[in-house]
């Protein structure tokens, strides 16, 4: 896989001298929208420091500057209905932030000094740093047990890895964490070298230029390797069981994948996923076999990249990109009866893509589907600002370009070679939430048979079909999985 | 028309109530009446190539007013991607595959919606597509029985939040016979009785899957006139119904009312403070000014976040919610607090922060500055076909016309200080108000 990193700016850039880079997307709108991108992100903490990226985001855009408290700059950006948004990923850190034209200025002055100006009050410092305590121990471990379990199954697969801890940190780190070491960096990683102004709308003329030489400002800094290594290799199956007092079973399973944008078979992966468990959709081979066919949950995914937050939105957000990613299956909660069910047939129908693949009609169905859905990601200014710079970062056209290029010279022959050799059904991470998992875990080990009972009559081909998912065999040794209390989860 | 339409959206944000009076709804959109009751909203954009279609059926947990039978609203929901006779399920999902189309849909206590967004020349695949099922939607008892199971992986799946118990609890505390008592989710009694009630299902569908419950919006890459003709085409066969549904008053409140949840995880704690609200109206200021007092009381730019949030710390998020309803509703503040501890003072400083609009008039560049905040968050909210689309649903399922959405932001601009402290005095008393607390269990 070829090394990446911000190369050639193609889209809209200005052209010429040095400094960060500019990602302009123009138009007639009255709104004004901002994507100031920095390429670092929670895979940059300091070793002993897990949480240093985005809390030094927060502070930004969520703190008081030099001049104004946060309490004034709240109320300015009042009246605006704007607001600055900041979103840490591994290797992304980006502020965005949409403002009618009428206030550009007033906004524009804020947003400037919130980034290049920042206040480090201790104030600002306290309830922020409590906010992201909060957010790992109440509003993920002890309220969303499926983010809960896709953000544990991405700490599994990057254990030892720069990605191997949550974005927002763990809680003894955040605990431990001092100003200082979020100016250090700030300082570090806030630099010319890692920025991408992203611009789009209704702007005026010569504003794209003024946004740049604000921000040359900011320390040079060294551009980046973009080599990020390779997580470990899994042999056997590896299995993270959280305890929680819960209603219902949850499930995350995956493994490193690969591929990226850019890379020759992520188009034909696309297609595979698409097919296999587009999100949030009801088209999908696992959504159709789990849910409408036998009634076991809400719903049933796959993902072939980072989509955080994926109960809350159809469409990922942008500005996630990364060198490394996973394949990812979701299986929405399902009743602890028909847990281990629910389980096997995520697992037969795994299996039975990786063997079989698509066929061809579902193949030309699919890659239609993909072609036109392309369209709706980018339905916003700023979503498409978003996947502009995106493909800055992966070193690609224009994204919709790209894809229905790519599309129209895939074959099914493609899809299937790249499923073969990219997808599998065996080493995996799985991720379980659940309570008692002392029992399940007995009963997923034992491996004994699960007949699945219905609420109504199913078709023979159903039936002769769960007679197969029902010893569906896990690979699962003892010694491979792991009970983990949900309080101890992001330690 | 592209230019037109982007010139309206900059006059709409900068109409403040200095200025002549403009539109808050910027778009020219065609608004057209069937005979047999339906009506379409057509909506021109300045979006390229997508479409967005909503169609919102004036249907929801509030129509469930049989005791047993709440969740139903939400069951069609999801029984409508369950097929017809000449469009079983996978035929209809392997057309919206091939349009590319996003597909859904959702409940409210008010209103179904069902939204299709996708690209322009598959405008009319859609409108086929969904009239069918509109008017000739047929499951089986089988098929029925399976789509309950997935509606209780639905209540599953919210089950690990505690804002849908404290919610769950807070309507079944402040209401007594008004359907608004209930969640649109359901009681989980009710989710797990509906395989039973597949008789009772087709009962609602025919109730009011009916023309007169429903419009269509279609928003986006089109013109009024070829979309008219497709509606009529498809939709126009459609039978009108005859059943008027009767939601039970509720009758006043005669006194304060508290409740708790002992939530079994550990969590932060949350503190529900609601007060009767009046029906969403776009003539009088009651609710206009309700919604005002929500930001001017509570929202980031208020003393309350100042203290609570900013300074002291003790609360993570707090928000007010006086959100439209078909009937009178709640307003309802909402905060997390960090401590159990803190429950009490938070709940008294809510308590002192409504109180003191009825004694002390606003000042009025305050009341100016969220003015201004309402009509700039709604105008950047309109950035798409589909957020066009649905903001016009939002508002459509109250009168069946965008045009409400103009007459409210009129109202905004007509309420003064003095009205804010009259409906203060009419709202938030103690008599109408209901508390409900949620503190977590102990860690394992």
């Amino acid at each position: 896989m070829k090394a990446l990193a911000m190369a050639a700016l193609t889209v809209g850039m200005l052209a010429g001298a040095p400094g960060p880079k500019v990602v302009t997307l123009p138009g007639s709108s009255p709104l004004v929208t901002f994507r100031i991108v920095f390429l670092t992100g929670a895979a940059e903490d300091p070793a002993a420091k897990p949480g240093a990226a985005a809390l030094t985001a927060a502070m930004l855009a969520r703190g008081g500057t030099r001049e104004m408290s946060y309490k004034q700059i709240v109320d300015a950006l009042f009246p605006m209905a704007a607001a600055v948004a900041d979103q840490t990923d591994k290797e992304m850190i980006v502020f965005t932030g949409t403002t009618h034209v009428d206030n550009l200025e007033a906004y524009y002055t804020l947003l400037r000094s919130m980034l290049l100006d920042p206040g480090w009050r201790k104030e600002d410092f306290e309830r922020l740093r409590d906010d992201a305590v909060n957010f790992l121990q109440v509003s993920l471990a002890g309220n969303n047990d499926e983010e809960l379990g896709k953000e544990v199954l991405y700490n599994a697969i990057y254990a030892g890895h720069p990605y191997g801890h949550d974005n927002v940190g763990t809680v003894s780190a955040l605990k431990a964490m001092t100003i200082e070491d979020l100016q250090r960096f700030y300082k570090d990683h806030f630099t010319q070298a890692n920025l991408v102004i992203g611009l789009a709308g209704g702007y005026p003329k010569g504003f794209a230029e003024r946004v740049k030489a604000d921000f040359s400002k900011l320390a040079a800094g060294t551009a980046k390797s973009g080599v990020v290594a390779e997580p470990k290799a899994i042999h056997g199956t590896h299995v993270t069981m959280v305890e929680k007092n819960t209603r219902s079973v949850a499930y995350s399973i995956g493994f490193p994948l690969d591929v990226r944008r850019g890379d020759a078979d992520y188009p034909a992966l696309l297609v595979a996923q698409s097919y296999f468990g587009q999100h949030r959709e009801s088209g999908g081979r696992l959504f159709a076999r789990l849910r409408e066919v036998r009634g076991l949950n809400y719903g049933d995914y796959a993902y072939i990249e980072y989509f955080p937050r994926g109960m809350f939105g159809f469409e990922p957000d942008p500005n996630l990109a990364r060198h490394r990613q996973i394949f990812q299956i979701w299986i929405r909660p399902v009743e602890p009866p028909t847990a281990q069910f629910a389980l096997r047939a995520a697992m037969f129908e795994l299996d039975k893509l990786v063997r079989d693949g698509l066929r061809a009609e579902d193949f030309e169905r699919t890659r239609l589907f993909v072609g036109k859905y392309v369209n709706l990601l980018t339905k916003t200014k700023s979503a498409e600002l978003g996947y502009r710079i995106d493909s800055e970062f992966y070193g690609i056209p224009e994204y919709n370009t790209y894809l229905k290029q790519s599309l129209a010279r895939l074959t099914v022959e493609d899809v299937n070679r790249a499923i073969r050799r990219h997808l599998r059904s065996t080493d995996l991470q799985v991720v379980v939430v659940a309570k008692d998992c002392a029992a399940l875990k007995t009963k997923l080990l034992a491996n004994e048979v699960s007949p699945m009972k219905y609420n109504s009559p199913k078709p023979p081909e159903v039936m002769a079909e769960d007679k197969i998912i029902e010893r569906w065999p896990l690979d699962w040794k003892a010694d491979d999985v792991r009970v983990v209390p949900v309080e101890r989860v992001f330690e | 028309m592209i230019r037109i339409v982007c010139l309206l959206v900059a006059a709409a944000v900068a109409a403040l109530p200095a200025n002549a009076p403009r539109k808050a709804f910027p778009y020219a959109y065609d608004q057209h009446d069937f005979a047999n009751g339906l009506r379409l909203v057509t909506i021109p954009t300045d979006y390229p190539n997508v479409v967005s279609v909503f169609i919102v059926v004036q249907t929801g947990s509030r129509n469930e007013i049989e005791p047993g039978k709440s969740g139903f609203a939400h069951l069609f929901e999801h029984l409508m991607f369950r097929g017809t006779a000449t469009v079983p399920p996978e035929k209809y999902q392997a057309t919206l595959k091939a349009a590319g189309a996003a597909s859904n849909a959702f409940t409210t206590d008010d209103f179904t919606a069902y939204h299709t967004t996708f690209s322009k020349e598959d405008l009319e695949t859609v409108l086929r597509m969904e009239a069918d099922r509109f008017q000739h939607l047929d499951y089986t008892p089988a098929l029925f029985r399976t789509e309950t199971l997935a509606v209780l992986g639905e209540y599953n799946k919210n089950s690990a939040n505690p804002i849908s118990k404290l919610f769950e609890v807070l309507r079944d505390t402040a209401f007594e016979r008004h359907t608004y008592k209930h969640t649109t989710m359901g009681f989980l009694r009710d989710i797990q009785d509906m395989p039973n009630q597949f008789d009772y299902s087709r009962t609602f569908f025919d109730r009011y899957y009916r023309p007169e419950y429903v419009t269509v919006i279609v928003a986006g890459d089109v013109t009024a006139e070829a979309t008219r003709g497709l509606v009529e085409k498809y939709w126009g066969e459609w039978k009108r119904g005859s059943y008027r549904v009767e939601i039970p008053q509720e009758p006043a409140q005669a006194g304060p009312r508290t409740n708790h949840v002992d939530w079994p995880a550990p969590t932060l704690a949350w503190i529900g403070v609601a007060f009767r609200s009046p029906a969403y109206t776009d003539v009088d200021k009651d609710q206009a000014a309700l919604d005002l007092i929500s930001f001017l009381g509570f929202s980031e730019s208020s003393e309350i976040y100042r203290k609570l949030v900013i300074e002291e710390q003790k609360v993570d998020l707090i928000r007010a919610d006086n959100s439209d309803h078909v009937d009178p509703g709640l307003f309802t503040v909402l905060a997390r607090v960090k401590k159990d501890a803190d429950i009490d003072g938070v709940r008294d400083a809510i308590v002192a922060t409504a109180d003191g609009f009825k004694d002390q008039l606003v000042p009025a560049a305050r009341l100016e500055a969220v003015k201004k905040h309402l009509r700039y968050s709604f105008a950047l909210g309109l950035n798409n076909s589909e957020a066009v689309a649905q903001t016009a649903a939002r508002y459509v399922e109250l009168r069946r016309t965008p045009e409400t959405v103009n007459r409210l932001y009129e109202v905004y601009d007509s309420v003064t200080p003095e009205d804010i402290r009259t409906v203060a005095r009419k709202y938030l008393v103690t008599d109408g108000r209901t508390i409900v607390t949620l503190t977590g269990g102990k860690a394992k």
